[in-house]
């Protein structure tokens, strides 16, 4: 096995940053849309249940959920819709940061299994 | 692929957007107009707009298919539903004068509140911004994924 539980997560974590970000960018573009719910990923959640897992930890990092949910617990404008543009391009910019800085981590790692192997890093 | 579907749901936004400010300019250019399309005054046009489905065909949705499930949905942007005309009362004005004034004297004028529609100028174009600032958000997460591979 080349890639640790670890790396397998932080793949995840990026995969998980891009779904968010669909989200996100999906209430964004229904900012003006009458009766419109909120969709969020959470991968947070998803992801630190599967690291906490007493079992095979591998497999249920593998499998972890992060598909978009409907946000049922977000407070609705009186058009009906519960997108609120500022708090939606804050979470966006979080996100984001938060994906590089996955990136960043999952590339120093590889580049420190690369200078185990001797192959430059 | 997730972040191309990111900056294809964002151009959703935008298109959508951007026809809302469309409507909203086309609307205060005929604020004074007594003679529409159909004759009578001008009517103000509105945008509805609704959620569009995710998914959709292309490489990146059928490789996610694919792969099997990964629980809950796949958002998909925004999408223009119609654009409908305002149903209320044209505004009477009393202008004897005016070659379209009816035998009272008043004048039919497009039910046209500029007001009305400035506001919904400048929230569709914030609306716009935002859409803009998530596209670059997008081109930014994408190219630190392509990090990855130097």
């Amino acid at each position: 096995m080349l890639y640790d539980t670890t790396q397998l997560a932080l793949h995840r974590a990026i995969e998980g940053a891009g779904a968010r970000h669909e989200a996100l960018a999906s209430n964004l573009a229904n900012a003006n849309t009458p009766g419109y719910q909120r969709v969020d990923v959470d991968f947070h959640t998803a992801l630190s249940a599967a690291l906490g897992n007493g079992g095979d930890r591998r497999a249920a990092v593998v499998g972890a959920s992060i598909g978009a949910q409907a946000d049922r617990t977000a407070v609705m404008r009186a058009d009906g819709s519960s997108v609120d543009i500022d708090a939606e391009s804050a979470k966006l910019a979080a996100n984001a940061l938060e994906q590089q800085a996955a990136v960043q981590v999952a590339r120093t790692r590889t580049a420190i299994l690369q200078a185990a192997m001797g192959t430059g890093g | 692929m997730g972040l191309f579907n990111g900056l294809e749901i964002s151009a959703t936004g935008l298109t959508a957007e951007r026809l809302r400010m469309d409507v909203t300019a086309e609307n205060l250019a005929n604020a004074q107009t007594t003679r529409g399309a159909n004759g009578g005054p001008y009517r103000r046009k509105e945008v509805v707009l609704e959620q569009a489905a995710g998914g959709g065909g292309g490489f990146g949705a059928q490789l996610t298919a694919a792969m099997g499930p990964r629980g809950g949905s796949r958002p998909g942007g925004v999408q223009v539903a119609a654009v409908a005309e305002d149903q209320t009362a044209p505004r009477m004005v009393y202008d004897p004068g005016h070659p379209d004034a009816d035998a009272r004297g008043y004048v039919a004028m497009p039910n046209v509140d500029s007001v009305t529609e400035m506001v919904d100028l400048i929230s569709s174009s914030r609306a716009y911004e935002a859409n803009v600032t998530a596209m670059e958000a997008a081109k930014q997460m994408f190219s630190k994924t392509l990090e990855l591979l130097r």
